[in-house]
């Protein structure tokens, strides 16, 4: 038994001391830059045009998108060593609508700490634990809210638009990711699609009074590419109560967003 | 959002900030193009009036800063309000005022047994119809995007409101003028309003208390009435009673909110909102696919000039919605369950129709009989007798 103490101890140390990520302390420091994030949406790599029914998806189905609204939270700046830094300080959680100028550029609050770094990750849609109904009660974020006999919380993201189905109608379909539900015989399972994204080639250096503008694209053929074919005649014009459908989507949503440093160049 | 506050490590020299506060301030009254009321006397000190509300409710609310809300100036507005002289004539038969069409228990719609208005389509003082029905004037306090079915009178329209600081098409403030002068209200003028409301003896000892001296003018009028608007908040009926833990829901009533909150039912939340959104409406404006055909010239897309806004109009608010038919800008539907059976099994298909319309091709929901009982339950616990009933909404007594 001591053995066994010992060993467990002597491991704990051992991982403790092998954790090599440690968070940058938020602080305020004495040398600092801000950032500045700006967010774009694009097809087929050109500005997204909405209302206009001229896309193919990767299943084939001709598409249109009226409007985009979503959450990223969790921004996390890395660095080469492991360490990395929160932004948290004013906002942890960011709404951008695509109808909405003002939220498609986010001044964050943080001073962050000059330096390289080494890329730049997020949470798609709020993680579980901060994901809870009621925590926005004013619009346009309180618009978001995800009903509670869904689970509750609020939507990751609303993608609106609509496709040419076989018979050549015009049908509608509400991309809409948030929490899932797998029903039980006894209980309902509520399934949190929320997923980190690693935005890559995201590797920049800030420097001291510096502020960055990073442009976030969001590159709406993706969600119905890889690594599922997504197909509207086959998921339908509504998946909130289709965690199937949910999972699929996010599943493709790894690559959705790339970054651009050139992006805002006065 | 989250706030979270950095706690101060350093000493801060303040006198640059207090430097930069008076030059914001001064700025911000600069641009005000309102002209400012000097005649408020220095002692003049109103009540400020606070909305205490459930802890679900917006907090943010659309409060011009230069009609801050009290007790005074809607006690001011409310006898405006219900003062058939606010159309600038004292006969009988002309009579006319906010009131005229927006009845408390009604909710401050027509409603359709209107006493007058028959079918709840009101009318000037000319007898021309109003272009639209009438919307409830109820919770306008938290809404930000626009007034009217069209969305026309919006805090965006600052090109009017610059040239014509008074008369403007911004804000609840704005409604008043119009409602004086429309042909289709009161078809008065201003200035004969501001006249008679000044010879009315009562009013000099309300206009001081509201804004420091007697003197009756169009804006005080306007602002007044505005005040009195925004103060009509509803937030008692019994699904904020159930949301409190206050009181349960039937079980039919139950599974009427599942319906109304699941894409799978009628999927009515994501333009009327739910627990999480009360005001049981996004205030934003859709085509929902009654139609085909699109001739109305008042529609969202008179406005905007967006082609994908023909035949959209501002979602309305579910709250007492038992009491505010007909329903629909137009008026076409007379009651909750001929909505209900639209929703189910009505809907139009064009190219204008809102996304969120996704039962199109099965031109609705399609629920059944017991399904449609059940919604109809739930959308009637959203009456608030508390509102329709509240003696600080009502006509005064010695009016």
């Amino acid at each position: 038994m001591k053995n066994i103490f010992t060993t467990a101890v002597l491991l704990s140390i051992l991982i403790c001391a092998c954790k090599k990520e440690k968070p940058i302390d938020n602080n305020q420091p004495d040398t600092y830059g801000k950032i500045e994030f700006k967010f774009f949406h694009k097809v087929d790599g050109l500005p997204l045009v909405t209302d206009t029914l001229k896309y193919i998806n990767e299943a084939g189905n001709l598409y249109e998108v009226n409007e985009i609204q979503y959450f990223i939270s969790d921004v996390v700046l890395h660095r080469a060593d492991g360490s990395f830094y929160n932004i948290n300080q004013w906002q942890d959680i960011h709404y951008v609508d695509t109808d909405i100028p003002a939220t498609q550029t986010w001044n964050v609050f943080d001073k962050i700490p000059d330096g390289n770094y080494s890329g730049i990750s997020f949470t798609f849609g709020i993680n579980a634990q901060k994901n809870q109904s009621f925590m926005f009660v004013n619009p346009p974020e309180s618009f978001m809210f995800w009903p509670d006999v869904l689970g509750g919380g609020y939507h990751y993201m609303k993608l609106n638009g609509k496709w040419q189905d076989p018979q050549q109608q015009i049908r509608f379909f509400n991309f809409h990711l948030g929490i899932g539900q797998i029903y039980g015989a006894q209980d309902t399972i509520y399934v949190h699609n929320h997923f980190q994204v690693n935005l890559p080639n995201s590797a920049f250096t800030l420097a001291d009074k510096e502020t960055k503008t990073i442009g976030i694209i969001m590159n709406i053929e993706n969600w119905f590419k890889s690594p599922n074919i997504y197909d509207h005649n086959f998921w339908g014009g509504d998946i909130m109560e289709n965690q199937d459908a949910m999972q699929a989507a996010s599943e493709n949503g790894h690559d959705v967003f790339s970054v651009d440093f050139g992006c805002c160049n006065k | 959002m989250k706030l979270i506050f950095q706690p101060m490590k350093r000493k801060i020299n303040l006198i640059p900030i207090i430097l930069l506060f008076f030059v914001t301030f001064s700025t911000c009254k600069k641009e005000n193009p309102l002209p400012p009321d000097n005649d408020k006397p220095d002692s003049f000190n109103p009540t400020p009036y606070t909305l205490d509300l459930p802890f679900y409710f917006p907090t943010v609310l659309n409060i011009p800063p230069d009609n801050p809300m009290t007790i005074e100036g809607i006690e001011l507005g409310r006898y405006l309000f219900y003062d058939g002289r606010l159309s600038g004539r004292t006969h009988p038969d002309s009579l006319m005022t906010c009131a005229t069409c927006h009845l408390q228990e009604y909710g401050f719609s027509t409603g359709i047994n209107h006493p007058k208005f028959t079918g709840g389509r009101p009318f000037g003082l000319t007898g021309i119809q109003t272009p639209h029905y009438t919307m409830p004037l109820v919770n306008l306090v938290f809404n930000s995007n626009g007034y009217l079915w069209n969305g026309m009178i919006h805090e965006s329209n600052d090109f009017l409101y610059e040239n014509n600081p008074l008369y403007h098409r911004r804000n609840i403030e704005s409604l008043v003028w119009m409602g004086i002068v429309a042909p289709h209200e009161m078809y008065g003028n201003v200035d004969q309003t501001v006249q008679l409301i000044a010879s009315i003896p009562m009013y000099a000892e309300k206009f001081e208390a509201a804004f420091g001296t007697p003197e009756v003018t169009y804006e005080r009028i306007s602002k007044a009435i505005a005040q009195f608007v925004r103060s009509l908040v509803s937030f008692d009926s019994k699904f904020d009673k159930y949301l409190r833990g206050e009181v349960q829901l039937t079980t039919q009533e139950l599974q009427g909110f599942v319906l109304f909150t699941t894409e799978s039912g009628a999927d009515c939340f994501h333009c009327h909102g739910a627990s999480q959104n009360p005001l049981w409406t996004t205030n934003l404006f859709y085509n929902n696919a009654k139609d085909s055909i699109f001739n109305d010239p008042r529609d969202r897309f008179a406005f905007t000039g967006d082609v994908m806004d023909k035949g959209a109009y501002k979602s309305p608010t579910l709250r007492n919605i038992e009491l505010t038919g007909p329903y629909m800008h137009d008026g076409r539907f007379s009651t909750l369950e001929e909505v209900i059976d639209f929703y189910s099994e009505g809907l139009v298909f064009s190219p204008y129709a809102n996304p969120l319309m996704h039962k199109l091709p099965d031109n609705g929901a399609q629920l059944t009989p017991n399904q449609k009982q059940a919604l109809l339950s739930f959308l009637k616990t959203l009456t608030d007798e508390s509102f329709t009933t509240n003696p600080a909404f009502s006509k005064p007594a010695d009016l």
